[in-house]
């Protein structure tokens, strides 16, 4: 049987050559969010305290090269030691304790009208009757494409 | 597997006038028996050995001869002596298995020929291969095949990835059983004792056809271990020490054969540290994490392996039943787990050797049976096998939303059983034809414990029915076609979380509810599978075209998963709707090979109908990010392209170079490419071999240099990782200490020279910006009894 190797060369030859074809690269959002505590209004800062039955407004700016889609808060005991913040200087820590009934706030929002800047604000009024003690408190937010970008900082609730 | 030794001596000695003689004797090292009817000839020589071994050729003008001796049941070895006066004793130490029953065929065909006749892109590897390219775990040993990376969760274990796919896109086959593990799991490796295996062949591309559900980028099948020769006994002792994470590992096997039973077995250990780094902190996010020693904090890991077969043999009938077993413990890195940074009161840096959580353990035990009868025309086989793999992923209790601390460090327990029946009849209906068809059936049983839900409890049942011919068109010319049906139900079972969370209702008020996360649910599912092919084989060039479908069917995961992933801060939602996978494939391939030099190409073309892929969303679920798996259509290109030429005499030099182009061309994140693709990568090898040097034989230098360029083409949660050029030198020679012994193996190896520091892009750590090890120096000897 004939069989005509030059045409196996050509078809690898439209193989190697199609599959380097150009890229579509341009128009794909390959950027994370940011997210910033560090400015002046910007709460609550590393080691803050807050004061149980008082009312604070979590205040962080988030920004995106393309669309901010939604953020979300989420405040939790560290009476364990489980983690530590992610910002500059160490924040002194309580001794290890036992929770009894522990704060947890997990809140999820949405931010509407395709923005690239937003600043979160959000009002929060510390229940009397939970634990004081160390807390944890996080803030992250995903844009349109699914990129997300995450801080947290450590807190203390005072009587 | 060190197969027979053959140990032949020429002395020669006595001249007269200008011509000589040699003298020599043929013997079987294992045995000490000589060996008779031994060919040897070259040069217009020829001898036969007697029955004491020895032969004699008398008349030799001065001058270097080349001399092969050969004998059925050896392979034959060339030798060059230099015959003269004074001649020196030579001794030539060859090393070859004994022929396996299935390959004495009436056409008498090789491997070799076998797998260029077959039109499906495969690659079948050595022993020799697996023995000079050891790493620390199988797959990380056949990295250095063109085509062929890892997922590495640390330095001891690792995930198969086939042209960019893995996890269950890719079939482990052992003794022609599937191999089932918690192969979806992002920190889980391959539970296979890579001292047990004698060959693998990788099959690059879709091959459902004969492999079933979720071979659809590749297979991983390790070979079933050669027959032993009759009457024979021998072993090994492997024993190897590196630096890097200060590994110590012994492993030993023997197999023996009286006349129709065998036996063989291989007990093996392995204890490692902390591997090192070659960085003094890790910068993660806005976290630094300062080492102690270079040392990345809880990667110590021990492995401990048992195996055993005992077999029978007699005419037509070949069965051999196996038993083994895995079993490994991993730290994992302790100031992240996953992507969650962890604090913790524990002392890592005490020790480097201790396994502290979080880590897991993993045993994994397996019983199979592989059956050949011939009756007349047909060849029948039958394989049974039986696994069961208990995982447990172990960490500190820690509170996460709505969860209260848990009560103890089992986090996730996951408990599966796995029944497998083949049987497949290759029989010859007519000339030129060969035709096999089979069934699978496989029967899985998954349970989960701990208080941390992945994937639900589930029993799936799959059966699958095939046909293929192998048609011989002319000698040169053969084709391939085949269809495969496959059926399969899942049952996922109802789980409910041990602890309420807090939902606000839309009344206004608030419950504490413990929610389903999964639910009972029956899902069948049915699949076409098919295959096309053609080889040619020209002189010494060989041609392929296949065309293929595959599939793979939904995971429990991806259908009914309905959880929280802390340690990768996402929920994970599954989709009850998905569609098997199916993916079509046009393969090429050319192989030239000459006796200097070889070359070969294989690119390829994929496409996938609906690739099942977890995608991050832009919305939370308590505060994580929701990943939900969605399908979407993909588009794959790429291969690899090889050549290596014997350059000088004893210098050998090879070329390979990988790329997969993917990208999604339809659903919620068109225009990207998919998670963990290996960027564009090439290796160079350089290979010299010196004279005999003292006691050591055939010494060897090598080096393996790999540039591998940076991956730009990411998908959340991914980042850029950067090109890196990392080199690798081995020696390895033969020992003859003592002249009545067999030689022992001995290889030293440098892994990453310089020292290097950087990323792979395709490490399970490398979200969390690890780099790869450093520097580490690695002695294997390898002792035959």
């Amino acid at each position: 049987m004939e069989f005509s190797t030059k045409y196996f060369y050509i078809a690898i030859l439209i193989l190697v050559v199609s599959s380097c074809t150009t890229d579509e690269n341009a128009d794909k959002d390959e950027q994370k969010p940011t997210i910033d505590i560090n400015y002046d209004e910007g709460f609550p800062q590393a080691c803050s305290q807050v004061v149980r039955g008082e009312t604070y407004s979590f205040k962080a700016m988030v920004s995106d090269n393309a669309e901010l889609a939604s953020y979300s808060l989420d405040i939790h005991h560290n009476f364990d030691h489980h983690t530590h913040d992610d910002q500059d200087g160490e924040c002194s820590l309580d001794p290890k304790k036992t929770p009894t009934n522990p704060w947890i706030f997990i809140e999820n929002y949405s931010i509407e009208g395709g923005l690239t800047n937003y600043e979160i604000g959000i009002s929060l009024t510390i229940p009397h009757n939970i634990d004081t003690g160390d807390y944890h408190c996080s803030f992250s937010v995903i844009d349109e494409t699914g990129w997300q970008s995450r801080t947290s900082v450590d807190i203390k609730i005072i009587e | 597997m060190l197969g027979v030794w053959l140990y032949f001596s020429l002395i020669s000695i006595t001249f007269a006038q200008d011509s000589f003689q040699i003298k020599g004797s043929v013997v079987n090292a294992n045995t000490l028996q000589p060996i008779e009817g031994a060919n040897i000839f070259g040069n217009g020589l020829f001898s036969t050995s007697s029955s004491t071994g020895t032969f004699t050729i008398k008349n030799v003008v001065e001058g270097t001869y080349s001399i092969t001796i050969s004998h059925i049941g050896y392979s034959s070895e060339t030798v060059s002596i230099r015959v003269g006066p004074k001649m020196d004793t030579l001794k030539v130490y060859l090393r070859e298995s004994v022929t396996e029953l299935q390959d004495v065929e009436v056409n008498g065909k090789t491997h070799k020929r076998e797998a260029q006749e077959l039109a499906t892109v495969s690659h079948t590897v050595s022993k020799d291969f697996l023995e000079n390219n050891r790493e620390n775990s199988l797959m990380q040993t056949l990295k250095n095949i063109p085509g062929v990376s890892t997922i590495n969760i640390g330095s001891g274990q690792s995930k198969p990835v086939i042209r960019g796919l893995g996890f269950n896109r890719v079939v482990v086959v052992q003794n022609s059983i599937k191999h089932e593990a918690q192969q979806w799991g992002n920190d889980h490796g391959l539970e296979i004792d890579q001292y047990g295996v004698e060959s693998v062949k990788i099959i690059k591309g879709p091959a459902s056809l004969q492999y079933g559900s979720d071979a659809i980028s590749g297979v991983v099948d390790i070979q079933a271990s050669k027959l032993p020769g009759k009457n024979s006994f021998k072993g090994e002792v492997n024993m190897l020490g590196e630096t890097n994470n200060d590994l110590l590992g012994v492993s030993t096997g023997i197999q023996g054969r009286k006349n129709k039973w065998f036996y063989r077995g291989r007990l093996t250990y392995r204890d490692y540290g902390d591997y090192k780094v070659p960085a003094d902190r890790i910068n993660y996010e806005n976290y630094i994490f300062e080492l102690h020693d270079n040392n990345l904090r809880n990667t110590a890991g021990k492995e401990a392996d048992a195996s055993l077969g005992i077999g029978f043999i007699s005419g037509n009938i070949k069965s051999e039943t196996n038993f083994s077993n895995v079993n490994a413990k991993n730290g994992f890195f302790a100031n992240a787990h996953g992507l969650e940074v962890r604090s913790s009161s524990i002392d890592y840096d005490s020790s480097n050797r201790d396994i502290d959580l979080p880590y897991h353990k993993v045993n994994h035990f397996k019983i199979t049976n592989n059956t050949t009868v011939g009756i007349g025309n047909h060849t029948l086989q039958l394989d049974l096998g039986y696994q069961n793999n208990h995982r447990e992923e172990l960490s500190e209790p820690v509170p996460h939303g709505y969860m209260p601390t848990p009560p103890d460090s089992k986090e996730r327990i996951f408990d599966k059983n796995t029944y497998t029946l083949n049987i497949k009849d290759s029989f010859s209906p007519y000339q030129r034809h060969d035709v096999a068809a089979g069934v699978n059936l496989e029967y899985q049983d998954n349970n989960i414990g701990g208080w941390g839900f992945l994937i639900p409890a589930y029993n799936r049942f799959t059966i699958g029915a095939f046909a293929y011919d192998q048609f011989e068109v002319h000698q040169d010319l053969h084709l391939l076609g085949g269809l495969r049906y496959d059926y399969g139900a899942l049952e996922s079972k109802s789980h409910y979380d041990w602890y309420s969370s807090t939902v606000n209702n839309s009344d206004g008020s608030t419950s504490y509810i413990y929610l389903q996360r999964a639910k009972n649910k029956t899902l069948d599912f049915g699949n076409i599978s098919a295959s096309l092919g053609i080889s040619y084989i020209h002189k010494n060039t060989t041609y392929k075209v296949n065309l293929g479908k595959s599939f793979r069917m939904p995971l429990a995961n991806e259908l009914a998963s309905d959880g929280v992933n802390y340690h990768m801060y996402r929920y994970e939602r599954g989709n009850l709707d998905l569609d098997p996978e199916s993916s079509y494939q046009l393969d090429l391939d050319i192989d030239h090979t000459t006796t200097s030099f070889s070359f070969g190409a294989s690119p390829f073309v994929n496409f996938f109908e609906n690739f099942i892929y977890l995608n991050p969303t832009s919305n939370y679920y308590e505060t994580l990010q929701i990943y939900e798996y969605t399908q979407s259509k993909v588009f794959r290109a790429g291969g690899e392209i090889r050549a290596s030429t014997t350059l000088l005499k004893n210098l050998q030099l090879d070329a390979s170079a990988e790329y997969v182009y993917s990208r999604q061309t339809s659903g919620p994140k068109q225009g990207f490419t998919l998670p963990f693709s290996p960027p564009l990568a090439g290796l160079f090898s350089a290979s010299y071999q010196f004279k005999d040097f003292l006691f050591l034989g055939k010494p060897q230098v090598r080096a393996d240099y790999r540039i591998t360029a940076a991956q730009n083409e990411i998908v959340p949660p991914e980042e850029v990782t950067e090109g890196y050029q990392v080199l690798n030198m081995s020696f390895t020679a033969q020992m003859n200490l003592f002249k009545s012994a067999k030689p022992f193996d001995v290889r030293v190896k440098l892994n990453n020279v310089l020292n290097t520091h950087f990323y792979d892009h395709t490490s399970f750590y490398r979200l969390i910006d690890v780099p790869e090890p450093g520097r580490n120096l690695s002695i294997s000897v390898t002792i035959p009894f």
